[in-house]
């Protein structure tokens, strides 16, 4: 339950926070680079649980 | 005959005073003295004398203003949420005039951010309604049967009793265990995560989103029909065996005593019959009951969801899609979230009538 509730926040506030970042940089030839290390990001964020799960066992 | 005495002589030897009055209480608490008028003796008095227990116009009368009450809350939160989108609405057509684009991105996604605000408040209202709601009926029913079971072997099923009494007390409570623990929170997060992702332009969790929702259906749907089956295939059986006994014990006290064997034969299957009635009055309460447990909550989510659609559809013309977008998911979600409260109401209800229609004398 704890566990679940800590994901969906961390879900939350690292896409908000990228979405902020995005709107803030300023557009050059990078952009389109950085959107792709920020959809990473989320990526890792995402996949958070099963990391935590594969380390208990 | 005297039959109404004896009936509610032994009624009045089977439960105690005061034995559902707890039941009663949180039922007439939570159902705002709805359920006040089917106390078990006005049931009994029903039965005995063949009346319907449904002829009281203050139901119908209640249930319409709740309701009402109901739509007129809900009416509130769908004002809020189209007059915020008409403002993303202005925002978008005047956002040509600012200087820089990222103005008028950084207002919209703070202006979605006030919307997000006030659906996930209300959603927390639902969600915690519901857990309550799973809560209350699992510890009903953890009251109710063990009288039901004890009837039931007192009527003569004295292997369905045993047999029985563990699976669907242990069903009871792991039913409820995993509704709480896993099932509802699924759909918890199924509804934030796509409520974030009208926050952004590209879909970052739309489909994790649905796979939660769908999954948390699923694993519902296939808990009830297993538990459903198992409990009713094994009351089906015991209830052979049981009748198998009791017609053995019936004919042999009539054939095998010389004079006085023709009488206690049907004494003994008076007090049987006398026995199954009064286990329909108390499971004939018990769906009562948890009929009324499920009933105000799920009016109040339904509406809640309806409302989250209607909005959804309102809301189209005047702001990105993506909101509406994200508002119609909600109300999906608020529409699973009844769909499993009801599933779980069902699956009790089955197990009540399973037990009431186990030896019927």
């Amino acid at each position: 339950m704890e566990q679940l509730y800590t994901w969906v926040k961390d879900v939350f506030l690292i896409i908000i926070s990228l979405t902020f970042f995005q709107i803030l940089v300023p557009n050059s030839n990078m952009t389109k680079y950085l959107k792709f290390i920020f959809s990473m990001v989320i990526l890792a964020v995402i996949l958070q649980p099963i990391v935590n799960l594969i380390d208990m066992k | 005959m005297e039959y109404e005495k004896i009936l509610e002589e032994q009624f009045n030897n089977v439960i105690e005073d005061g034995m559902m009055d707890d039941v009663a209480n949180t039922a007439s608490n939570i159902t705002y003295g709805l359920s006040d008028q089917f106390s078990l003796e006005n049931i009994l008095n029903a039965t005995i004398e063949g009346k319907s227990i449904f002829d009281n116009p203050i139901l119908i009368e209640e249930m319409k203003d709740l309701f009402f009450y109901e739509i007129k809350s809900a009416l509130i939160l769908s004002v809020e949420i189209i007059s915020v989108c008409i403002i993303i609405g202005i925002l978008k057509n005047l956002s040509t005039s600012f200087n820089s684009k990222s103005v008028a991105d950084i207002s919209m996604l703070i202006c979605t951010m006030v919307i997000i605000g006030i659906t996930i408040n209300n959603f927390r209202i639902s969600y915690n309604l519901a857990i309550d709601s799973v809560g209350t009926m699992a510890d009903t029913m953890a009251i109710i049967t063990p009288v039901l079971i004890g009837i039931l072997i007192s009527t003569g099923g004295i292997t369905s009793g045993t047999i029985l009494s563990p699976m669907i007390i242990g069903s009871i409570s792991g039913i409820a265990f995993i509704v709480k623990t896993f099932i509802l929170p699924a759909l918890f997060t199924s509804t934030i995560l796509s409520l974030i992702n009208c926050l952004t332009e590209k879909n970052y969790v739309n489909k994790i989103a649905k796979l939660l929702r769908n999954g948390a259906v699923a694993v519902m749907g296939l808990l009830m029909v297993v538990l459903t089956g198992i409990i009713s295939i094994q009351g089906l059986l015991t209830d052979t065996s049981d009748g198998l006994l009791i017609n053995t014990a019936k004919y042999s006290l009539s054939a095998f005593i010389p004079i006085v064997g023709g009488f206690t034969s049907d004494t003994v299957d008076l007090f049987l019959r006398c026995m199954s009635s009064i286990k329909s009055v108390v499971g004939i309460f018990g769906i009562i009951i948890l009929l009324l447990l499920i009933l105000v909550p799920l009016i109040k989510i339904i509406i809640i969801a309806v409302i989250y659609k209607i909005t959804s559809a309102l809301c189209e013309p005047i702001t990105e899609s993506k909101i509406s977008e994200g508002l119609n998911d909600m109300g999906s979600c608020l529409i699973s979230i009844g769909a499993i409260m009801f599933f779980n109401a069902l699956l009790f209800i089955m197990f009540i009538s399973t037990i009431m229609k186990i030896g019927g004398g």
